[in-house]
């Protein structure tokens, strides 16, 4: 998964240059597309919400609109292998404009339940006691 | 209050990837239970499209020189460690399946992100040509 951090790259570019970035994005991402690469990918919205607090009882706005931090839109490639994510994210064409590109294996499980592997069993025998017998 | 029934999609991304550290067994036992039950139900709803935990491992790839570095990601409480792509009626929908996560009374944090149709610089990248042709043929 690459996630794209610093969504505010565009400050500071002309109209023409905004212009052909956004021309040499599209390449980049019809390019990959055709080739096969892509699962799935979308822009996401800066209006959004965090969720924290033990049941969930803070809620803010956010992310914080200014932060070079913040998320602004996700791939999920269908690579190879970690370097060949890397070389693709390498590609993106707005790296010289500021952003960064978080690349990110995805895990058919989550490292904190691997981590407590024993403890996952126990639970799958307690919820489902007939298919862990 | 809009009527719409049209749905829309939402990424939850989880964020704190260490959050088990110092839970009792049982502890881990009941979130773990917890949450993959939360997760199957939203998926029975309908409400959940997938969702997958992320490698604590991983890269970062930055700067005109596109630089390749290690991602600091075990150890943060920012990181993100997963996420859920959710189908729904509304934000208030997404916002009370976020509250339901498990991982929240451990200190995890779920960020609430609706997808865009478009890419908010692509739409301001069309507006600048679009208003350059308006002045053009005026």
């Amino acid at each position: 998964m690459l996630l794209f951090r610093g969504p505010h790259w565009d400050r500071g570019l002309s109209p023409h240059e905004l212009q052909a970035a956004m021309d040499k994005v599209m390449a980049w991402f019809e390019g990959l597309n055709a080739r096969g690469k892509v699962k799935a990918g979308q822009p996401l919205s800066a209006q959004g919400r965090i969720i924290s607090g033990g049941n969930g009882n803070l809620v803010v706005d956010g992310p914080f609109a200014e932060s070079k931090e913040a998320v602004g839109g996700y791939l999920v490639l269908q690579a190879d292998d970690l370097n060949e994510a890397v070389e693709i994210a390498r590609s993106m064409p707005t790296l010289k404009h500021g952003i960064s590109v978080e690349v990110r294996p995805i895990l058919a499980e989550c490292p904190i339940f691997e981590r407590h592997r024993e403890v996952l069993q126990r639970a799958k025998e307690q919820l489902w006691p007939a298919a862990a017998a | 209050m809009s009527t719409s029934t049209a749905k829309s999609d939402y990424l939850l991304l989880f964020r704190g990837n260490v959050w088990d550290k110092g839970l009792s067994p049982a502890q881990l036992q009941k979130v773990v239970s917890d949450w993959m039950a939360w997760f199957e139900r939203l998926k029975e709803e309908g409400k959940c499209l997938g969702g997958h935990p992320l490698e604590d491992e991983g890269k970062v790839v930055s700067g005109k020189q596109r630089t390749v570095a290690d991602g600091p990601f075990a150890e943060s409480k920012e990181a993100i460690g997963g996420y859920f792509y959710l189908t729904v009626a509304n934000e208030n929908e997404a916002i009370e399946i976020a509250k339901q996560c498990p991982g929240l009374e451990y200190g995890s944090v779920v960020e609430v992100r609706p997808v865009a149709e478009i890419c908010s610089i692509k739409q301001h990248a069309e507006e600048y040509s679009s208003g350059q042709l308006a002045g053009a043929t005026a």
